[in-house]
């Protein structure tokens, strides 16, 4: 089976500072790390360790320093940026601890918001978007601001803008970071029935309980994965 | 793969919908300088347009000949002769011949004043519709050629020869400057010139018989004309006959000698006086476009700041730098286009306003061609003062953008 997610020594170097002296951050060394479709994997670690570059290389928002990653068996090196911007769109579900929903968007037209940068007409967007809602229990907010709903429902309307994409892989960095516990746990059983149901998930967390709903735990410390990185 | 451009428009919409205040406050700018070049354009033109109306009133389409003064001639070295008039007949215009010479009158017991004494053929507004009675009539064409001590006065002269009194009926006294005195019956009294002209072009003239001052005055010569007016027949070209006109005088006396004009000449200078001004007033108002456009500019850069979360999350949802360029340019170009609008509407609303109260603004112009340009020029505003906030927008980094603190 080609795995979803494969990383062979995939390093990631920031360089700052001024011309006369520039500092180096190591934000991960070496990183090896396969993940096959239908896993359910979290990526935990300290804080710093690394792993939210770490997801935005996976969901193609950042570029490795060196070592070579292939997403769905296809290497991503020296792809443009516009063919990026394509595979983001048709094969990368993001959900952010922040939600990031547009506020002045209703619901609705937040989780329809990826298809519009496929090209479909706005009718078939909105049939795609309500039943993506429907599918996370919130048929009935449809019209709601983002303003006019719980953290719970607003992150449920963000995984639902994920769902709609129909990704091979949903990315999650810390999405109950922002949740109280009661709002926690309907995210977490969402994301359970989610995997039920075959999907790819990577969610990175700090929280141990949340960690241990996945099937696999992948801990990074100080840039490098410190366990789990083959299946 | 790839959205349909509308798209970027409806979003545009909604995302400067969503703020109201602050579009609204970026628009104004714009509003102003498209309001000025649009108000400016038009003034122009309904200010040509007016100037011509008038003139036409005035002078009708007509061709003049009169001695060319510019090269030193004058009504004795350059006269216009009955030859001439034979000659003209040919043309397709009315010939009238016109005379004139300084007349004196007693405005009190001893003092005496000058006006012009203007000796015309007869029944001159059926000639030249321009002239218009205002009381009494105009002496007939027997009158004229028998030279009978009649007289039709221009409004200024029956007020200085008849002071709160009816002219009509009167008998005018007129002395010739050596001293012979003439008395002329008033059948009629002219209405004053009309429009912008109406002020400087009312002067204090007596209309008599051209006959009548080959009989008395002490300088006229008998078969000799000042000046002749020649209106042009319907259909008639200005600019070919003031050819054939200038080509039969060349012929009979050489170059130079006298001096032919006609009203569509005059009309050709006054539009390029007033396309200058025009071209200058719209200058000064295009500067009021470029300060609109930096303001643009400059609520673009903010909302460019300001949304840089969305803008990293569209990214990360599968938009292209290209896209997010797209969307912003498009957002600069419906703003400014926005304003464009309104400020076409204030303008639309001034002129109307201007021609409903101004006399001199008789019609209301608001060319096509005006408002496609105006509206042509905002969208470029727009795209021009849209580049470098769309470029920065394009050029974020979506990972900066989504760092959560
Ligand atoms: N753009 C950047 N420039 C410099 N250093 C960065 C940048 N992004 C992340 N880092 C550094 O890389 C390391 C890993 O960061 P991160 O992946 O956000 O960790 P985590 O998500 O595990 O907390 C940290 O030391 C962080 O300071
Ligand atoms: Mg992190």
């Amino acid at each position: 089976m080609t795995p979803v997610v494969e990383m062979r020594g995939v390093t990631k170097v920031y360089r700052s500072g001024s011309s006369t002296r520039t500092v180096e951050v190591h934000a991960l060394s070496g990183v090896d790390l396969v993940i096959y479709p239908g896993e359910y994997v979290a990526l935990m670690g300290p804080s710093g360790s690394g792993k939210s570059t770490l997801m935005h290389i996976i969901g193609l928002l950042d570029s490795p320093t060196e070592g070579q990653y292939s997403l769905g068996g296809e290497p991503v090196r020296g792809l443009g940026e516009a063919q990026l911007a394509r595979i983001r769109n048709q094969r990368v579900g993001f959900v952010f601890q922040a939600f990031f929903l547009l506020p002045r968007l209703t619901a609705l037209h937040n989780v329809a918001l990826p298809l519009v940068y496929r090209g479909l007409p706005a009718a078939e967007r909105l049939k795609r978007a309500r039943k993506a809602l429907e599918s996370v229990g919130l048929g009935d907010r449809l019209d709601h601001l983002p303003s006019e709903l719980s953290g719970g429902q607003k992150q449920r309307v963000a995984i639902a803008r994920a769902l709609v994409q129909e990704p091979d892989l949903l990315l999650a960095d810390e999405p109950t970071g922002n949740l109280d516990s009661k709002s926690s746990d309907e995210i977490m059983e969402l994301f359970d029935a989610l995997h039920r149901q075959g999907k790819t998930i990577v969610m990175v967390t700090h929280e141990p309980d949340v960690g241990a709903r996945a099937k696999r735990i992948v801990r990074l410390r100080d840039g490098k994965v410190a366990d789990g990185g083959m299946a | 793969m790839g959205m349909n451009p509308l798209e970027n428009f409806r979003m545009a919409f909604e995302s400067l919908w969503g703020n109201k205040l602050r579009s609204f406050l970026a628009l104004l700018g714009i509003v102003i300088g498209v309001f000025a070049v649009t108000a400016m354009i038009s003034l122009g033109q309904m200010a040509t347009a007016g100037i011509t109306q008038d003139l036409e009133a005035v002078a009708g389409r007509s061709i003049f000949v009169q001695p060319n003064f510019n090269e030193g001639q004058d009504f004795s070295s350059a006269p216009i002769r009955e030859e001439d008039l034979q000659a003209l007949q040919a043309l397709p215009v009315t010939v009238i011949p016109q005379l004139f010479t300084s007349i004196q009158y007693e405005s009190k017991p001893g003092e005496r004043r000058s006006m012009q004494l203007q000796g015309t053929p007869g029944d001159l507004p059926k000639l030249d519709p321009t002239n218009k009675i205002a009381r009494g009539r105009y002496f007939t064409d027997l009158e004229a050629r028998g030279g009978l001590a009649v007289a039709v006065l221009s409004d200024r002269a029956a007020k200085d020869l008849f002071p709160g009194r009816e002219a009509v009926g009167q008998v005018a006294r007129l002395y010739y400057p050596g001293g012979a005195r003439i008395d002329l019956t008033v059948v009629g009294v002219l209405e004053p010139p009309s429009g912008i002209f109406g002020g400087f072009g009312s002067s204090a003239t007596v209309y008599t018989p051209i006959q009548l001052i080959w009989n008395t005055s002490p300088t006229a010569r008998r078969g000799e004309y000042a000046f002749v007016i020649l209106p042009l027949k319907k259909g008639a070209d200005a600019q070919q006959v003031t050819r054939q006109v200038q080509r039969i005088f060349e012929s009979r006396y050489g170059k130079g000698k006298y001096q032919v004009q006609s009203t569509e000449s005059f009309q050709g200078t006054l539009r390029s006086v007033t396309l200058i001004l025009q071209a200058l007033l719209g200058a000064i108002a295009g500067l009021s476009l470029l300060v609109g456009g930096i303001g643009i500019m400059n609520i673009m850069l903010v909302s460019v700041t300001e949304r840089t979360r969305e803008i990293g999350l569209r990214k990360a949802l599968g938009a292209t730098s290209g896209q997010i360029r797209q969307q912003f340019l498009i957002e600069a170009v419906v703003l400014t286009l926005v304003g464009g609008l309104l400020g076409v509407v204030l303008a639309a609303g001034l002129l109307l306003l201007i021609t409903a109260t101004v006399p001199f603004f008789k019609v209301y112009i608001l060319s096509p061609t005006t408002v496609f340009l105006a509206l042509a020029v905002s969208a470029l505003v727009g795209l021009f003062f849209g580049v470098w906030p769309a470029a920065r927008a394009a050029a974020l980094d979506p990972i900066e953008a989504l760092r959560y603190e």
